[in-house]
């Protein structure tokens, strides 16, 4: 059984979009982003899937009938003590999507980089809620949860995006990708999560996290 | 007396051998003495309810081994198991787990596929002879609602309700302990509780709000602490000594069944059983008779000692053609957003009316209840007078909702009172009758007590009724607003219950209807109108409601009344500099730097009546404007938005000066033809490229995303471009640069080529050979300036 969570989104992280759209502390009408976190609230379609698997962290391999290799440098060190791992998708949908590219070619410039900014906020907040409802089954087996890593972060290449699909089953909510291995609907994710025990005999790798670990340096959502 | 339940099966069916990846249950045929042998040690230890080994035994659960076909049978032996280990000494309860999926729109499973199989799997429990069922471990308040109504429907026997909560004090799907307690009370179960993910110190809390939310006698089963990892094995690190420390603080805060989840063993059970039989029974406060409403995440008390509720009424196609269409045509686009809105203006509850004529108004309400539930935490109000649709709504909404409404008239008491007491529902009582509206206060409190009277028949209590004082059209009859306030006034002393009415029926056939709306809606106010029915965009009924919470004592002091933006004498927003002292050429430009659009307008036509012309506008305030905010954002002092705020300025004041000067053309800077590369469906970056420039000057071809090199070199020839803009957002669409740039050359056009996206450098441009990279929009402005002088 595959499990789909489409997670309820009751609200979308005013502080998260702001942050998003690059505004990080400047004044700004803060009722423009309310507003666009609820027109995003009004047009995600959330869905989410995922899959657990057995991981061999020698070998970097998810196994599975077609078992699939994970290269790069940082995600394999950030699995080093995985023993299984969740292979997940979320999405929010290709309506949201329209009603950015609407809002633009109207003149609403900077409220459609608003509505994109609370769209990429509310597949995160799924991809969260995802990660609650697993956590409530693995906790009582011992397992916790390393944090989640996507294709394209650090040196783990676009090229596991098929693989990335396959094993989540990401299709059967609507994720597709395209030639140029580009996700779609474009506000989609796919994310891989170890799960690790306490185990005293190997130390787990503590790479920098979140926007700490990301290159793009100039990025105008990077926190801090 | 405090009951005390057995604890953890499946480690100690482990350590009796069963094979990691075997189906636990099936162990209930094959070798029934190891489960006996479990339970035998249970009782021994002093557990005096035993819980079969049946938690994964639901058809949907056994499919995963092929033992669907095989349900009822385990089951039963699981109950036969514990029976014979009981041996009379202790009572049995038939435990259900969780589905693994969740019910829809959450996830896959159609709410009637899991109700159906728990009504199964209880139906072979209560059939083998369990004393109890007990639905635990779960993590949906909609999966607890169907096992809940399913065992209801199966069998007699009382049943146990245990969710399952996170660190955060809520389940996963997001239900509060009082949300959980209010719901599961209305619906009929008869123990509520609390069980696994966490241990004992963590679930007092929980106890204790479900405690003061239900009467119903409260149970707690702990995991033995947070597991850990030791040695190859998970361990519940807890001794059976420090668990069953934690007994008394679980008693006082109310639980008077108690037993052990994950890592508990009988030694575990044997310290809580010694520690209890110390404790007394622990003393119940009665939940004071409030109404409460619920979501899935959230409760609502209506109360004459609590702030005014308001009912939302827009959800609601009467009268209503084009969201009437909408909902037709299937659409619940409009009714979401009424649902959303309504609450940022205030709305507490949300009625949700589908009556339209010539639709499934049970499965419109249904798709309604669902999504507006998917968005929304506020509890609803189900509007019908179609029994049909009224059980559809109430059986998909994941909460404890409101019907709209219940009068005295015989067939709708006879319709409506078992669906509210089924589904656990308040009801909106309407004293109309089968003769009509009555048209005195003494007569609707005679209406409203045979509703009261037929609802406590059907098992309805206090806390479940809302009464509507009934609201005539004063313009009919000059007694209609007396007559109401008597009504409300009759009501809190005769019932005590909450009041609800929709208001707006007063001033019918009255000029300035909003003036005595608000005026009766004041009056009301202070006759005890609880939890009005209004549209909550209605600002003086805001206003009037601000100003009665402070007079009727219900905001102290009037201090948030005090606070409202309206009754500011200085509003709160800094007055902004006076335009007309200020140049006009340089108030354009002040407007466009602060991205007010809505100024620039009558700038520019003050600007152009002034005498300036088109390329004097442009230089001295748009371009002198734009520069200025190219140097703060490439300092960090204004963000992205700012400077699209900027754009739109820009844009509005061009379409302005093309308004008022058409012939006169604005001169470019030069021809850019812009695009996002092929295999790149990333179009928002390019769109803001393409608007900073087309408002600095530039005349703009923008092909748009996903363009093919060819498409572009044609584009850039047939317009004579000056520049080519090339977007890529990704690392596997970027080469495509290199394509378009080599196909450029080939086809011997001059055009300069500028690149950007996430993922492309300075590097990278330089070796495909680009004549310029652009990090940002504003950059993108500038370099084109370059450029264009370049050439």
């Amino acid at each position: 059984m595959m499990p789909i969570y489409n997670a309820p989104l009751l609200t979308i992280d005013h502080k998260e979009a702001r942050r998003y759209a690059g505004l990080m502390t400047a004044k700004f009408d803060e009722q423009a982003i309310d507003a666009a976190c609820e027109e995003a609230l009004l047009l995600a379609e959330p869905h989410g899937i995922w899959n657990i698997y057995e991981y061999d962290s020698k070998t970097h391999i998810v196994q599975n009938e077609k078992p699939f290799q994970i290269k790069g440098s940082k995600i394999t060190a950030h699995l080093n003590r995985a023993e299984k791992v969740i292979i997940l998708a979320a999405t929010v949908g290709e309506t949201i999507e329209k009603a950015v590219t609407r809002h633009f070619s109207e003149g609403r410039y900077a409220y459609s980089v608003l509505l994109d900014a609370a769209a990429t906020t509310a597949v995160e907040q799924i991809a969260d809620a995802i990660e609650k409802a697993i956590q409530a089954q693995i906790s009582a087996k011992g397992y916790t949860m390393r944090w989640r890593f996507s294709p394209g972060y650090g040196d783990w290449g676009l090229d596991a995006q098929p693989e990335m699909l396959r094993l989540s089953d990401a299709p059967n909510i609507g994720i597709s990708l395209t030639e140029s291995l580009m996700l779609y609907p474009r506000k989609s994710i796919t994310a891989i999560i170890g799960l690790v025990r306490e185990n005293n005999e190997t130390p787990i790798v503590h790479l920098p996290h979140d926007c700490a670990a990301c290159d793009k340096t100039d990025c105008i959502s990077r926190k801090n | 007396m405090i009951h005390i339940f057995d604890g953890a099966i499946g480690t100690m069916l482990q350590n009796a051998g069963l094979k990691p990846g075997a189906c636990p249950e099936l162990i209930n045929i094959e070798q029934p003495e190891i489960i006996q042998s479990v339970h035998r040690a249970y009782v021994e230890a002093g557990a005096m309810i035993l819980e079969t080994n049946t938690f994964g035994a639901s058809a949907l659960k056994l499919a995963h081994y092929g033992l669907a076909d095989r349900m009822a049978e385990i089951n039963t032996a699981g109950v036969a198991a514990a029976k014979k280990a009981a041996q009379g000494k202790a009572k049995v309860a038939g435990s259900m787990g969780p589905t693994g999926q969740f019910i829809q729109p959450l996830g896959d499973l159609d709410f009637e596929e899991a109700y159906q199989t728990y009504y199964a799997q209880a139906k072979a429990l209560a059939a083998a002879g369990a004393d109890y069922i007990i639905i635990e471990t779960s993590i949906d308040l909609q999966e607890m609602r169907a096992a809940l109504l399913a065992a209801k429907a199966a069998s007699s026997i009382p049943v146990i309700c245990q969710l399952s909560y996170s660190e955060d004090n809520r389940t996963v799907t997001g239900t509060d302990p009082q949300t959980a307690a209010i719901t599961l009370d209305a619906l009929g179960a008869d123990i509520i509780g609390v069980n696994c993910s966490l241990g004992p110190e963590q679930l007092v809390p929980i106890v204790k709000i479900l405690a003061d939310n239900t009467d119903k006698p409260i149970s707690v089963q702990p995991n033995a602490g947070m597991p850990k990892f030791i040695n190859g094995q998970t361990v519940f690190p807890m001794t059976p000594k420090d668990f069953a420390r934690w007994t008394p603080a679980l008693i006082e805060a109310g639980a008077s069944y108690i037993g052990g989840c994950c890592g508990t063993t009988p030694e575990h059970i044997q310290a809580i059983a010694r520690t209890a039989q110390n404790c007394s029974e622990p003393p119940r406060k009665k939940p004071l008779p409030q109404l409460k409403l619920t979501s899935r995440s959230q409760t609502v008390m209506i109360d004459a000692a609590l702030p005014t509720v308001w009912i939302g009424e827009r959800i609601n196609p009467t009268g209503r053609k084009k969201l009437a269409a909408e909902i037709k045509e299937g659409s619940l686009l409009s009714v979401k957003k009424e649902a959303i809105d309504q609450i940022k203006a205030g709305a507490a509850l949300l009625d949700v009316n589908m009556g339209i004529a010539g639709i499934d108004q049970a499965q419109a309400m249904k798709r309604a209840v669902t999504e507006i539930a998917q968005i929304t935490a506020a509890p609803l109000v189900i509007d019908t007078s179609d029994a049909a649709a009224l059980e559809a709504g109430l059986r998909a909404y994941p909460g404890r909702a409101l019907i709209n409404s219940v009068s005295a008239e015989p067939e709708r008491l006879k319709t409506f009172l078992p669906l509210a007491r089924k589904y656990g529902a308040a009801i909106l009582c309407l004293p109309i009758t089968a003769e009509g509206v009555p048209d005195t206060a003494e007569k609707r409190v005679d209406a409203v007590r045979r509703i009261v009277e037929a609802a406590k028949n059907y098992g309805l209590k206090a806390g479940d009724f809302l009464l509507d004082g009934l609201v005539m059209t004063v313009a009919a009859d000059e007694k209609a607003c007396r007559e109401t306030l008597r009504t409300l006034q009759l009501y809190r002393r005769e019932f005590g219950y909450p009041t609800t009415m929709g208001l707006s029926n007063i001033s019918y056939g009255l000029p300035n209807r909003p003036l005595i709306n608000s005026t009766f809606f004041a009056m009301c106010l202070a006759a005890g109108l609880d939890a009005p029915i209004i549209n909550p965009y209605d600002e003086m009924m805001k206003n009037t409601l601000a100003a009665g919470a402070a007079l009727l004592g219900k905001d102290p002091n009037g201090r948030s009344y005090s606070r409202m933006e309206s009754n500011l004498k200085v509003p709160k927003q800094a007055a902004v500099a006076e335009p007309s002292t200020m140049d006009t050429l340089a108030a354009i430009k002040a407007a466009v730097i602060d991205g007010e659009k809505e100024r620039i307008e009558n700038l520019v036509s003050q600007a152009i009546a002034e005498g300036n012309d088109t390329n004097t506008i442009t230089e001295k305030a748009l371009t002198a404007a734009m520069n200025e905010i190219g140097i703060d954002f490439g300092a960090g002092r204004v963000f992205l938005p700012q400077v699209l705020l900027s754009a739109e300025a820009m844009r509005t004041a061009f379409l302005k000066i093309k308004e008022l000067l058409p012939a006169q053309e604005t001169a470019k800077l030069g021809t850019v033809v812009i695009a996002t590369v092929k295999g790149d469906v990333h179009d928002l970056g390019k769109n803001i490229v393409a608007a900073l420039l087309a408002n600095s000057g530039f005349a703009l071809i923008d092909l748009g995303k996903d363009i093919d090199s060819s498409a572009i070199v044609k584009a850039a020839i047939e317009n004579q471009a000056d520049i080519v803009g090339l977007c890529a957002l990704m690392t596997t669409t970027m080469t495509q640069i290199d394509h378009v740039i080599q196909a450029l050359k080939e086809a011997g056009s001059n055009a300069k080529v500028m690149v950007g996206g996430a993922a492309v450098t300075q590097e990278y441009a330089d070796d495909a050979g680009a004549d310029a990279y652009a990090p940002d929009g504003v950059a993108a402005v500038k370099l084109a300036r370059h450029l264009i002088g370049k050439k």
